[in-house]
């Protein structure tokens, strides 16, 4: 086990310089850079640009070097813990990701209990009635929860909401509370908000989780040992949460991987069309504006999030199901 | 501390206890409730002190009524360098355009100009930035000396905006009031320059930056300076530090009506009154009669929907004429008003026809001023206007608006008229008399007329009004076909010649004075779209592009040079003129339609906000010209 660890700990490091390349030629695949996306904003609003302002701007921020010398310049500020600087807010990344991840991590938290709380009752009902009416009309709703648009749901709900409730259009929290220190009245506020982003993005995720829920747990109960548990007589509830509900668990151990990225990035496109205060509006913006280093290192924090996650559920896996090897059969 | 500085800080300390005295004999005007509190615990001088010796008293002859103190003024911004738009509505300026678009001195008291060469700036004694340090020439030295002359900071010499052929300006500094700048010839950018909506800044503040500059600064504790805020050398920290214009750096002091208390990242900006602005209403009162500006940040297509919620007392940036019908819809629930502003471009939307283009046998044709002309006969304005822009718009070539003392109906006119047989006639007069089986005409070299528009992809709009275009030029046997890109592409394909034709915004100021830089319509930039790579001759002083060899353009750059010598405001009207002339015959840009309505939402409870007004970036600096810190809550 201790062997297995170091070495998928080991494999780890390559994986990291492949991402981090990707990452940094990607941002850099559109045309132009940081300075020409802002000059040509600038311009848009009929602002004009001082072309010497420019070319001093591009000295300092080291834009006038090859490409390769600004990977490693970001590299290696990087692994010193320094992740960079952000043009647009003419901070450290550090410091403008900020009270953002806090924002993030809590409606991020709350959507994925709400997917749970939604989704497991449903699936399993959902298997232990299976092509009853409401397997299909729960299994309906989950898939119109699927197929409807985050972003038009998302828009529908906030006219509602400040039409029947008054509650202010986008956001976290009322924009009276946003620079005030946390209260009872402040947390009702998000509370308020907080159903709206929750229920969007959660819709998306429920009918997935039903679905594969569903399928692993019919594959258990047909099994033989449930067959012998309900001979000698165990009681419905306890024989199916003890035995085929725990099998049929992989999955959801598996899904650990993935879920703690989404939980740091949150839903982009929702978070945008609902203006909340999270990571991935920033992180949209500063791909589009070419803000290289933000965009940058919140990627790679993004992706090293993700291998770690995968290592985690790997490792959790190997240590909850018996069956499940550590290394390929040997001949 | 020098002889001239020591003479000049004295000047400054005796400005400084004169107001007191003075105000006493007058009558002092009544405390700002704001600041009653802070005043009478002593932390905050009475507001005689704080006003210079010679406020600027506006007259308020417009209708506009005298207001009540207080309220807190709220506003939808899109972004954290939004902020930036709280200096343009602050519109506090050494000089400023008044509504007739004349430059008046605001911060300054009074100027001279001789020669046209020659400006001598005369500032209020006992003014103070806002956090109550003199404002002086000191201020301006420090620019001058410390800034623009220092090798670091301007690594290529002194701003190109303050050459004159090159050459920079003598600047004097006679007394801590008093600033000269003297050319050896005439200089007509300096004055509009220093009003403008972003302007030039010849002042920064001095007391403040001194801790940021060597010259003012112990080395070892600037690089601890540098250091700690993790800059890559002092000249970054000093650039940083001292962005007068984007208001990001709630330290640092400022002339305008409220300043900035909030440092990003954060979702809301807090704006307090500058206790030591230089303006008074007509009964002596110090402005802004606001309190505070709060600015959230929403992302920008939410920010209508807010705005329909009433969740902004003054909103026009990031609402769009679409936005009307949504917007009226909550005026009643939500007490406010929209009222629709004018924008100033000089076409919403215009055709550049590129003159530098590569293809050859496309660049002939659209070098031919009939080919130009032409295509201009074949575009339904009037259908536009009803489709697009619900019939409020005016059908007008890319030219200046009726608001502008240039105005002439003939330029709007010219060559605008929708006549495809005469349109016809021309292009059958230059020869383009074959078609191919769809009724297309040919090119010379047998290839169809398919003209290819590069847009920026931005806006359906554009989309939209190409559709209408498309049809239109059918009659005329030209196919319309419209390629979409991205900004940055589509400039460099512009720029490049490999796009034929390309789709922007008409003229950036429409509403000009003879006073104003005709520079717009002369190649001069390369971002003028019809000659990119003449205007990048221009620009790179003939290093780069090519130099203009069509008879008229060459006569606008002339015109542009004659403007600029002229000592007379008469000649420089008939240099206007000459190159508006210039533009309508020769149909440089097809403009389409311009004076498209800005919605402007305003509280009900907002006052002396004005029914109908320019809506423009500069001059107008959005609602920079109607003074926001007038604006009072009832």
């Amino acid at each position: 086990m201790l062997r297995y660890l170091f070495q998928r700990t080991l494999m780890m490091i390559p994986t990291l310089l492949v991402i981090s390349a990707l990452v940094f030629v990607i941002i850099q695949l559109p045309p132009g850079d940081y300075l020409e996306s802002y000059i040509a904003e600038l311009q848009s609003q009929g602002e004009s640009v001082d072309k010497e302002k420019i070319e001093f701007l591009r000295r300092t921020y080291g834009l006038d070097k090859p490409l390769h010398e600004q990977y490693l310049y970001w590299l290696l500020g990087m692994l010193q813990g320094d992740f960079g600087y952000s043009f647009e807010y003419d901070l450290p990344v550090s410091e403008v990701v900020g009270d953002r991840l806090y924002l993030t991590i809590l409606v991020s938290t709350v959507t994925i209990l709400f997917t749970w709380m939604i989704a497991f009752p449903i699936g399993i009902y959902s298997a232990t009635h299976q092509y009853s009416w409401g397997d299909y009309g729960l299994t309906l709703l989950g898939f119109i929860g699927l197929a409807t648009p985050n972003f038009l749901l998302a828009l529908v709900m906030l006219y509602l909401a400040n039409v029947w409730f008054g509650t202010s259009i986008g956001g976290l929290m009322d924009p009276d509370y946003i620079d005030q220190p946390w209260s009872v009245d402040k947390v009702l506020s998000v509370l308020e908000h907080l159903w709206i982003p929750v229920l969007v993005i959660g819709t998306s995720g429920t009918a997935g989780m039903i679905r594969r829920l569903r399928a692993n747990l019919l594959d258990e109960l047909q099994k033989q040992y449930v067959t012998t548990g309900r001979a000698k007589g165990l009681p419905p509830f306890k024989l199916l949460t003890k035995y085929p509900l725990r099998m049929a668990m992989n999955f959801f151990i598996a899904d650990i991987g993935s879920i703690l990225p989404s939980v740091i990035s949150g839903a982009e496109i929702t978070a945008v069309v609902l203006s909340l205060p999270t990571t991935g509006p920033m992180l949209l913006g500063a791909l589009q504006s070419q803000d290289m280093y933000l965009a940058g290192s919140f990627l790679m924090f993004l992706a090293t999030l993700t291998v770690v996650g995968v290592l985690l559920s790997d490792i959790a896996l190997a240590m909850l199901d018996p069956r499940i090897r550590l290394q390929g059969a040997r001949p | 501390m020098t002889a001239p500085r020591m003479l000049a800080f004295a000047l400054v300390c005796l400005g400084a206890a004169l107001p007191a005295g003075a105000t006493a004999a007058t009558g002092s005007p009544p405390e700002v409730p704001y600041f009653a509190e802070a005043v009478a615990r002593g932390e905050l001088p009475g507001v005689g002190e704080r006003l210079p010796l010679t406020p600027r008293r506006l007259a308020f002859d417009d209708g506009r009524a005298s207001g009540r103190y207080g309220g807190q003024l709220r506003l939808l911004m899109a972004k954290a360098n939004d902020t930036r738009q709280m200096v343009v509505y602050g519109y506090s300026r050494l000089v400023v355009y008044d509504r007739n678009l004349a430059i008046v001195p605001d911060v300054l008291e009074r100027y001279t100009v001789e020669e046209g060469r020659r400006f001598t700036l005369y500032l209020r004694a006992g003014h103070r930035w806002s956090d109550g340090a003199p404002f002086t020439s000191e201020d301006f030295r420090y620019f001058w000396e410390d800034m623009a002359n220092n090798a670091e900071i301007s690594t290529f010499g002194v701003p190109a905006w303050l050459l004159v052929d090159g050459h920079a300006p003598t600047v004097e500094f006679p007394d801590a009031t008093t600033v000269r700048y003297t050319w050896a010839v005439p200089n007509p950018y300096f004055l509009p320059g220093l009003a403008g909506a972003r302007p030039n800044y010849i002042y920064y503040p001095a007391h403040y930056l001194e801790q940021f500059h060597p010259a003012h600064t112990a080395p070892e504790v600037l690089a601890r300076r540098v250091a700690e805020a993790k800059a890559r050398n002092w000249v970054a920290l000093h650039t940083r530090r001292s962005h007068l214009y984007k208001f990001n750096n709630p330290e640092l002091p400022t002339l305008q009506p409220w300043y900035n208390t909030t440092q990003a990242p954060a979702e809301r900006f807090l704006f307090r009154r500058n206790p030591y602005f230089h303006r008074v209403d007509p009964e002596g009162r110090q402005l802004p009669y606001v309190d505070e500006v709060l600015m959230s940040l929403a992302s920008s297509s939410l920010i209508p929907a807010k705005t329909g919620a009433g969740e902004s007392d003054l909103q026009a940036r990031y609402l769009r004429l679409d936005n009307y019908t949504f917007l009226k819809a909550g005026e009643r629930q939500n007490d406010y008003s929209v009222r629709l502003w004018r924008t100033a471009k000089g076409s919403q939307i215009a055709l550049f026809p590129n003159l530098n283009a590569e293809d050859p046998v496309w660049r002939k044709l659209i070098r031919d001023v009939r080919f130009r002309r032409a295509l201009s006969l074949a575009v339904d304005r009037h259908e536009i206007n009803q489709v697009v822009y619900f019939g409020l718009v005016i059908e007008s070539n890319n030219t200046v608006l009726p608001q502008s003392p240039l105005f002439r109906e003939k330029y709007q006119q010219r060559w605008a008229r929708f006549d495809p047989d005469a349109a016809n006639r021309l292009l059958d007069e230059i020869g383009l008399t074959a078609r191919d089986g769809r009724n297309v005409r040919l090119l010379p070299d047998g290839r169809p007329m398919e003209l290819i528009v590069q847009t920026a992809g931005e806006s359906t709009e554009e989309t939209d009004v190409l559709e209408l275009i498309h049809d239109s030029w059918l009659k005329i046997g030209v196919k319309l076909y419209s390629k979409p890109s991205q900004r940055e592409v589509f400039r460099n394909r512009v720029f490049a010649g490999d796009a034929v034709m390309s789709v922007w915004s008409g003229l950036s100021n429409a509403l000009p004075t003879a006073e104003m830089s005709p520079a717009e319509l002369a190649p001069t930039a390369q971002d003028q779209y019809q000659w990119p790579k003449w205007g990048q001759f221009y620009e790179t002083g003939s290093n780069a592009g090519e130099a203009p060899d069509l008879r008229e353009a060459q006569r606008l750059l002339d015109l542009n040079r004659t403007w600029q010598r002229a000592t007379s405001t008469a000649e420089r009207e008939d240099a206007w003129h000459e190159m508006l002339d210039i533009h309508a015959e020769q149909v440089y840009s097809i403009g389409l339609v311009c004076g498209v309505q800005q919605p402007v939402v305003v509280s009900n409870r907002l006052r002396n906000v004005p029914e109908s007004g320019i809506y423009n970036w500069d001059p107008g600096a959005f609602f920079g010209l109607y003074q926001p810190d007038t604006f009072w809550f009832d």
